[in-house]
């Protein structure tokens, strides 16, 4: 089952002597537990390829699906997706700093109408699962750069989603702490979840099961062996 | 690799016999480097010849064993505490092979780099796992050494992309 599916995807930004063609038609299959990574220089799509994926920009042309399902726009939908079926770890961690490491990987299923006994049983598990559980009850301005990484990893996972997008998810952590990020993901794709991943790093693209390249908005597959 | 260095340094740690070296190095690289026990009998010759090494009293089994001679201890030490030169390492066949391609007309050079990208990435995604299922540290250190070594590579094909496309 293919868990993300996107068909002739195209986006374009700004129009007239200004237009760019961020994406190409590009099409790529991500199936149940597989672990894709998407490489290329910056500028050349990767952020705006997840986006897309993840629904949080509609495509010009061509068509998103996510667990089967095409994307509409329609803002219920789209919110129904990011609590249930994607996690999302992107650059920009924005947890929220009056809440513990713990609140902040509850949030999400707390918002989803689970209750909070449960969803702090769930969160402290994903917090353990990315090595984190001694840390929970600490705010995010107590903690390095690379836990607070990993909280907003934990949060991505919790309530186990079908699908991960990780926007360079270990950019600026050292390389120890990097690979434990990778490892944790692996883990993941190892245990039925999906990834699809943007990084320039070639060690972590390592971890992925495929490498795809992004060159001016259009893709390469890696050859076959 | 030197593999007279490697068996020095372990001899330099107390007697061993011939067996047992190849087993020590083997295990301590994450089995990077193969041994055949002839190789090892060979250095072991030349180590000897050099005044390094020397024979050793037969172990209960009656196996003969090696020992690192005053000389050889200190010639192990030095070779910890001395970096290696760039110089001693053979010439890299896909740098020359990009130069000629470069260099003459019919080669579609972007073509040899996504190939060539391609290749060492999927080595790196073998040796990623290799590395996840390694036994000890010093294995999945070796098996880092292996990795940072193809990245290197890796970022090296971008470079020589990007300013291909820049002329």
């Amino acid at each position: 089952m293919s868990v993300l599916d996107l068909r002739d995807v195209h986006r374009d930004f700004g129009s007239g002597a200004s237009l760019v063609h961020a994406l190409r038609g590009l099409s790529l299959t991500v199936e149940a537990g597989e672990f894709v990574a998407v490489m290329g220089a910056s500028g050349s799509g990767k952020t705006t390829l997840l986006n897309v994926a993840g629904g949080l920009e509609r495509p010009t042309r061509g068509e998103v699906l996510v667990a089967e399902r095409l994307l509409t726009g329609d803002r219920v939908q789209l919110a129904a997706l990011r609590r249930r079926t994607v996690g999302y770890v992107f650059q920009d961690l924005n947890l929220i700093p009056a809440l513990s490491a713990l609140e902040n990987v509850m949030l999400p299923r707390e918002l989803d109408g689970v209750r909070t006994a449960q969803a702090r049983t769930e969160a402290y598990a994903a917090l353990t699962e990315v090595g984190l559980g001694d840390a929970a009850d600490r705010f995010p301005d107590q903690l390095s750069g690379g836990q607070r990484q990993r909280v907003a990893i934990a949060r991505a996972l919790v309530g186990e989603r079908a699908l991960l997008l990780a926007d360079e998810p270990a950019g600026s952590l050292d390389s120890t702490t990097g690979e434990e990020i990778m490892k944790v993901l692996r883990a993941r794709c190892d245990a039925g979840a999906s990834c699809l991943m943007a990084t320039h790093e070639s060690r972590h693209a390592a971890y992925a099961d495929r490498v795809v390249f992004l060159h001016d908005g259009a893709l390469t597959e890696e050859p076959a062996r | 690799m030197s593999i007279r260095h490697g068996l020095l340094a372990l001899l330099a740690r107390g007697p061993r016999y011939g067996y047992q070296l190849r087993a020590e190095f083997e295990a301590a690289t994450g089995g990077a480097w193969p041994l055949n026990i002839g190789q090892v009998y060979t250095t072991l010759g030349r180590l000897e010849r050099d005044g390094l090494v020397e024979h050793a009293e037969t172990d209960a089994e009656g196996r003969q064993c090696y020992a690192a001679t005053e000389v050889g201890r200190a010639e192990a030490s030095r070779w910890f505490t001395a970096p290696i030169t760039r110089a001693d390492r053979p010439r890299d066949e896909l740098v020359v092979k990009l130069a000629l391609a470069l260099a003459g007309p019919g080669v579609d050079v972007r073509a040899v780099v996504q190939v060539q990208r391609a290749a060492t990435l999927a080595a790196m995604r073998d040796l990623t796992r290799r590395k996840l299922g390694a036994a000890d540290p010093a294995q999945a250190l070796v098996i880092d050494a292996q990795i940072f070594q193809a990245e290197a590579e890796i970022r090296w094909l971008d470079h020589c992309e990007r300013t291909l496309a820049a002329r």
